[in-house]
């Protein structure tokens, strides 16, 4: 009986029903949409910030490191389990060099790096490591070394040096000296202002330190920390390590770059992954709140569809209730209607969410997604949420309706 | 002597300022039918939708099959009504989407389970099983009337409420309406009560009663024959 009221009810009023089916709709396809793209938005932005810095430090372990990690290690890196999360990695040697530029003298940081380095690893994609990858953000005026005997000169130093590109700068170290020709200036605003740059296996070789390394920087895509992210590793069960090991923290990325670079220890920098953290789960928040927002003003909109229908319906609940309806079968009527519409709305809202999704992956992100299956369950229960927020006043109507006096006359 | 199926004690009804029925005694015994008679306004419908359990007394006793209906909430009311009474109004209210068939079952189905063989023999039973699968815009007056006498015994209350079931029909469907309520009467021996304003049909009952401005001014007993 209900099936057939339910069927004959769609039939005589579809205008009706198509509203509240469009409302359902709607919402269904903006969580889905929203909630499809927010993962996606969170890796990508992830990897946007990759671009303001390093979120991992490597250095000599006080125990066993001697001093120095070795550069024989850094291929390991690209081989861990969270390699596909590892954008980039530079490795650093820093040392005390007399620096001569024409009639200037002037005791300075020299630092050894890689540039822009191409890297092949058996087994593994080649990829580009070094400083163009980690900081891409440097104001460089000139270019990146591409011999052994260029160097990048930090602004504040190269002032005082009085040196523009093009000039020559001869580093003395152990008695020996090495001539270098200037092919950038950087700004950055910090510690690097002030330093030397050249190749690695220079300025090793000037140092007397082949083979060794004072640290490496390494980006990584990781995920916002959160309560269980914080727990401390050796405090944790088997069961809890194993999580933590395979969700992308900073710490655990950290974790597992350290288990390859011998006599190394990997501490999370900070102010960069908390910031970052901070950031994407504000984005998520924002995602989230845009989300509940569409959704609410889907269920007003099914509210209100709902509302006009049952003012037009109240002499047919006004009869229903005179002859016996109580509010549970009053309330199975109305909410069957709008459960089987938002049923419809749900399934309807997937697909088109997945395609707006796509549409705005591609146009904001210049890459395709497909929405995870996931979310179809997602959508449904947005639906019927909605279906049932909306419901909830009109049904509050109907309750209200007396009989005696709808059917008066 | 037969036992009561209503019983009223200062019975009374307000609408903010205006008292539609004023301290009212009745009592009426089971397998009665009773007319009720007034002008508009004289309180008739309050007493039929107060004893109906559609609407709730302002103050004194009501008991209807022996219960007290001041004590039931409005759940309790909807219970009441499906089990206890049919209800035959004067503009039939059918639903408009649901055919002859479907509208009886209706009440089945908020009284219990809707069963089809039953609804179809009610439906026969007031001479319509011609007319099952038409809808109420598709019959005349007197046949929704009888349609909504249909769906009012189908669930075999013992309490039937007529509100003026004839004032829309013509001479010959009020005649039929009315010989089809007397032949149900004997056969499901439920109580009636029917207002009206015309004096030929409440004559149809046992007892009229006339209401004056929500006072019981008068009634009529008819006398037995014979």
């Amino acid at each position: 009986m209900l099936f057939r009221i339910l069927k004959n009810s769609f039939l005589k009023r579809p205008r009706s029903i198509f509203l509240v089916f469009l409302s359902i709709t709607m919402g269904a396809a903006v969580a889905t949409s929203f909630l499809g793209i927010a993962g996606e938005i969170s890796h990508k932005m992830s990897l946007e910030l990759r671009s303001y810095g390093a979120n991992i430090l490597l250095e000599p372990s006080a125990v066993e490191g001697g001093g120095f990690l070795r550069e024989v290690d850094l291929p390991k890196i690209k081989t861990v389990f969270w390699k596909y999360n590892i954008t980039g990695f530079t490795p650093y040697l820093f040392g005390l060099v007399d620096l001569t530029a024409g009639t200037k003298h002037e005791r300075a940081v020299i630092t050894g790096s890689w540039f822009y380095k191409q890297l092949l690893v058996e087994g593994e994609e080649p990829s580009f490591q070094g400083i163009q990858v980690i900081a891409p953000w440097w104001e460089l005026q000139g270019g990146m070394p591409q011999d052994a005997d260029e160097a990048v000169v930090g602004a504040s130093l190269a002032r005082r040096l009085g040196v523009v590109l093009g000039s020559r700068v001869v580093a003395l170290a152990r008695g020996a000296t090495k001539p270098f020709r200037v092919v950038g200036i950087v700004t950055t605003g910090g510690y690097e202002e002030e330093q030397f740059f050249a190749p690695l296996v220079t300025v090793q070789s000037l140092l007397g330190k082949m083979g060794k390394l004072s640290r490496v920087l390494v980006s990584a895509v990781t995920v916002p920390m959160d309560a269980f992210g914080k727990k401390d590793p050796a405090a944790m069960s088997k069961e809890e390590y194993e999580k933590w090991y395979c969700t992308a923290y900073v710490t655990s990325v950290a974790k597992n770059v350290e288990e390859v670079m011998a006599g190394s220890r990997a501490k999370p920098i900070w102010q960069i992954a908390s910031a970052e953290g901070a950031l994407l789960t504000k984005l998520n928040s924002v995602v989230l709140l845009l989300t509940l927002l569409a959704l609410g003003a889907s269920a007003i909109a099914v509210s209100t569809s709902l509302m006009a229908s049952m003012a037009e319906r109240s002499p047919e609940i006004a009869l229903m209730k005179a002859i016996g309806a109580d509010r549970l079968q009053i309330s199975a009527i109305f909410l069957g209607e709008t459960l089987i519409i938002s049923l419809a709305g749900g399934i309807v809202g997937y697909l088109l969410g997945d395609q707006l999704a796509a549409l705005i992956s591609q146009s904001v992100f210049n890459s395709a997604i497909k929405s995870p299956l996931w979310l179809l369950p997602t959508a449904m229960v947005s639906a019927f949420a909605v279906a049932l927020a909306g419901s909830a006043a009109p049904l509050r109507r109907a309750f209200l309706i007396e009989p005696v006096k709808v059917l008066k006359g | 002597m037969a036992s009561m199926i209503i019983e009223t004690a200062g019975l009374t009804k307000s609408y903010g300022e205006i008292r539609a029925l004023k301290p009212l005694d009745l009592t009426v015994p089971e397998g009665e039918w009773l007319s009720v008679m007034g002008h508009s306004g004289s309180g008739k419908s309050t007493l039929l939708n107060l004893v109906g359990g559609l609407d709730r007394p302002t103050a004194g006793m009501l008991k209807v099959g022996g219960e007290d209906l001041l004590g039931r909430d409005e759940d309790g009311l909807a219970r009441f009504r499906r089990e206890f009474v049919g209800i035959i109004f004067q503009q039939h209210h059918l639903i408009p989407y649901l055919n002859a068939l479907e509208n009886v079952m209706l009440a089945q189905y908020f009284h219990s389970v809707p069963d089809e063989a039953e609804a179809r023999s009610a439906l026969e039973r007031v001479g319509l099983g011609h007319r099952l699968k038409n809808r109420p815009g598709e019959l005349s007056g007197g046949e929704q009337q009888r349609v909504c006498i249909a769906r009012a015994i189908i669930n075999s209350p013992r309490l039937l409420l007529g509100d003026e079931p004839t004032g829309n029909l013509d001479h010959g469907s009020t005649t039929m309406v009315l010989e089809l309520l007397r032949e149900l009467r004997v056969e499901e021996r439920f109580t009636i009560i029917m207002v009206t304003h015309n004096q030929e049909v409440a004559a149809w009952g046992d007892r009229t009663i006339y209401l004056d401005d929500g006072v019981l001014v008068r009634e009529e007993k008819k006398l037995v024959e014979g």
